[in-house]
């Protein structure tokens, strides 16, 4: 489903296009761009918490932050850019002949804007910012209009996990084309809709016959997912593999949600697991070298003295050295006070 | 050759947190509170002479409380003076119990230390801790922090804690009186600025310094598009939402400024040429740093006041200090912990 899937027509008040209308020219401008290899940015805007400004402001309060953000992209639209507002508040803006590095330089014009915004309501001074996706079709996978937009959603969907204010540039064209495909080719394999249901053949005679179980479930599944199989025994490899395609499809909205909180911890973790594997291995040296001495302290404490860095190769040795004679040096006197502090008590 | 084995450990001796790292593998963290039982009956029902850290937080109503760091240092001055030195003992032997070392092992000790800790405060913290480690050395806990992440060239440490922040010029060897500067825009600062806020913003509302530190911890974001904070509050015993966004935002922007301020004192006395790079490596490391947008905060404010900044923030704000002063205990030469015992 794209974005656009909105029939309304043509909003006198913003001025713009109805998503229909904007999609159609949105595609054709793509195409061109295509055909003549000419550069072109999508940008995806999302004003930060505006249900929520919606629900303590009232509706007034959001059309007016929705018209002063459509009167920001304005600003730096050119006439023959293109600008549509989406069903959700999301605004969409097609860029053509414009390189991928203008998104950047648009996208930040557009979160300062954001910042210099101020609306009154209640005595209260509000402020609003922008999380904002941005693609471009130079990538060698934005190769259709729907990738290059679903590229920009998941752009959005970082920056708005991140905590908004800020705008993403995914490279997930490879994966975002990979699965329109897969789309593209579970619908060239889907049946063509069959009329209404027929009423429900008498029973033949004999025993009747009885579904296996895990088929039975399997039909459940189907029917709640929309996907009617009139025949148990149709249930074939294509019914499974269009079950398998809707699921994935399901999925893959969340993940961008998920995405960044996951990456954030998995970067944390490989590189502690970095540090740690080049300390094992340090370890792991040391250990053979000190096997092979003889009468040798085999404490932790001097293995962690290598593998902490004060081995006698280490860079910054000398200079630990000295800043540890200081460290003791201080605390040695310390100690001597509170000796002669204590003898004297 | 000694047949003993050594445990080095280091501690982070904070006003809200102590946390203690270990070269056995052990981490452990407990808030800095002390409960002793009032009388007979808490005695036997708690069925213990002393507890710790959020368990004595929870059974407050039957203990005499302590929080024997204050501002980072041990309160040994005052009425309650020996039982502070009593409580802070206590609490070391308490956290140097969880690195469980082995019977018979020695445990050598670095303990972190405000950098502007007066002598008669590190005296009281050695005195406390040497009763129950082998051999104990002080050093100043941003410098452990620096010396944790091996940045010990060039780098501003910032450590807010709960009683103190403490700014220190690392520029490759120990810090100097001058390099450290410590002021008390910290946690608990924040914790009464905050309670100022509601108390203005919410009169009627009824809250305790537990509640605030919850909120605090909780909520803490400086960024100018914070979520939305709403809080129940009870108003004459009922709870009532109140949306607490602001007054979060005010108490704990009230540190970046004292903060720069610090941070511009030690530059400007800095090498002029070496100004620039010292600006593009400042730290931010301690409990404080859990700040949501305080990096991005102090950055603007030192774009602002010095012309640029760029701050980073330390992996584990918990124990960077711990994980620092175990570092330095392990490299220490063993001649200097002999020397020490």
């Amino acid at each position: 489903m794209t974005p656009f899937q909105d029939t309304r027509p043509r909003d006198p008040g913003r001025g713009l296009f109805s998503p229909r209308e904007t999609e159609q020219l949105m595609r054709v401008e793509f195409e061109r761009s295509q055909r003549h290899g000419l550069p072109l940015v999508c940008l995806l805007l999302g004003i930060d918490r505006l249900g929520t400004l919606q629900d303590l402001y009232g509706r007034e309060a959001r059309e007016e932050i929705l018209a002063a953000s459509l009167g920001a992209l304005r600003r730096i639209t050119r006439e023959h850019d293109l600008l549509c507002a989406l069903s959700d508040d999301r605004i969409v803006a097609l860029f053509p002949q414009s390189a991928p590095e203008i998104g950047a330089q648009l996208a930040r014009k557009l979160l300062e804007a954001a910042r210099d915004m101020r609306f009154e309501r209640e005595g209260r001074s509000l402020r609003i910012s922008f999380s904002i996706g941005v693609a471009h079709n130079r990538h060698k996978d934005a190769t259709s209009f729907d990738t290059l937009v679903a590229v920009a959603e998941e752009g959005l969907a970082v920056a708005d996990a991140a905590g908004g204010d800020r705008f993403v540039e995914t490279e997930l064209y490879q994966l975002v084309e990979q699965q329109r495909r897969a789309r593209e080719l579970a619908a060239q394999r889907a049946p063509v809709p069959a009329p209404a249901a027929p009423a429900a053949p008498a029973a033949p005679a004999g025993p009747p016959s009885r579904a296996p179980k895990l088929g039975d479930t399997l039909l459940d599944v189907l029917a709640a997912m929309g996907v009617r199989v009139d025949d148990p025994n149709s249930l074939d490899r294509d019914s499974l593999q269009r079950l398998l395609f809707r699921l994935q499809d399901e999925r893959a909205p969340v993940v961008p949600g998920d995405l960044v909180a996951e990456r954030r911890k998995n970067d944390v973790l490989e590189r502690r697991i970095a540090k740690l594997v080049e300390k094992l291995g340090v370890t792991e040296s040391e250990l053979k070298r000190i096997a092979q001495l003889k009468n040798v302290d085999l404490g932790i404490a001097s293995i962690y003295r290598d593998v902490q860095g004060l081995g006698g190769d280490a860079a910054q040795a000398e200079r630990k050295r000295e800043m540890m004679k200081e460290i003791f040096t201080a605390n040695f006197q310390m100690k001597r006070e509170i000796e002669q502090r204590g003898r004297k008590a | 050759m000694s047949s003993q084995g050594i445990l080095y450990v280091g501690l982070d001796l904070g006003t809200s947190r102590t946390s203690i790292a270990s070269s056995n593998g052990q981490r452990a963290t407990v808030l800095s509170y002390v409960g002793y039982p009032k009388d007979v009956v808490s005695r036997k029902l708690l069925q213990r002479d002393v507890l710790f850290g959020q368990e004595a937080v929870d059974k407050r109503l039957s203990l005499e409380l302590y929080r024997p760091l204050a501002q980072g240092v041990i309160q040994a001055d005052g009425p309650a003076a020996a039982q502070n030195l009593r409580a802070a003992r206590d609490l070391i032997v308490e956290i140097v119990r969880r690195a469980k070392p082995q019977p018979g092992e020695l445990v050598y000790a670095v303990i972190g230390a405000p950098a502007q800790a007066t002598l008669q405060n590190k005296q009281a913290i050695l005195e406390a801790a040497s009763g129950c480690v082998d051999s104990v050395m002080l050093c100043s806990e941003p410098f452990a922090v620096a010396y944790g992440l091996e940045m010990l060239d060039d780098v501003l440490v910032i450590d807010i804690g709960a009683g103190t922040t403490d700014l220190c010029r690392m520029r490759g060897t120990m810090p100097e009186e001058s390099d450290q500067i410590t002021n008390t825009f910290a946690g608990d600062w924040i914790d009464e600025r905050l309670a100022q806020e509601i108390r203005a913003f919410a009169p009627r509302a009824q809250f305790s310094k537990e509640m605030i530190k919850a909120i605090k911890e909780r909520y803490s974001n400086v960024a100018r598009n914070a979520p939305m904070v709403v809080v129940d509050l009870p108003v004459e015993g009922k709870p009532m939402p109140f949306d607490l966004t602001d007054p979060i935002r005010k108490a704990c922007i009230g540190i970046v400024q004292p903060i720069v301020e610090g941070l511009a004192q030690l530059i400007a006395t800095f090498d002029p040429e070496f100004q620039p790079r010292l600006k593009q490596r400042v730290l931010l490391a301690g409990g404080g740093s859990q700040i949501k947008g305080l990096d991005r905060a102090i950055e603007d404010a030192m774009r602002e006041r010095l012309g640029e900044g760029r701050v980073q923030l330390v992996e584990e704000p918990l124990y960077a200090g711990a994980a620092g002063a175990l570092k330095l205990a392990e490299e220490m030469p063993p001649e200097f912990w002999e020397k020490l015992k």
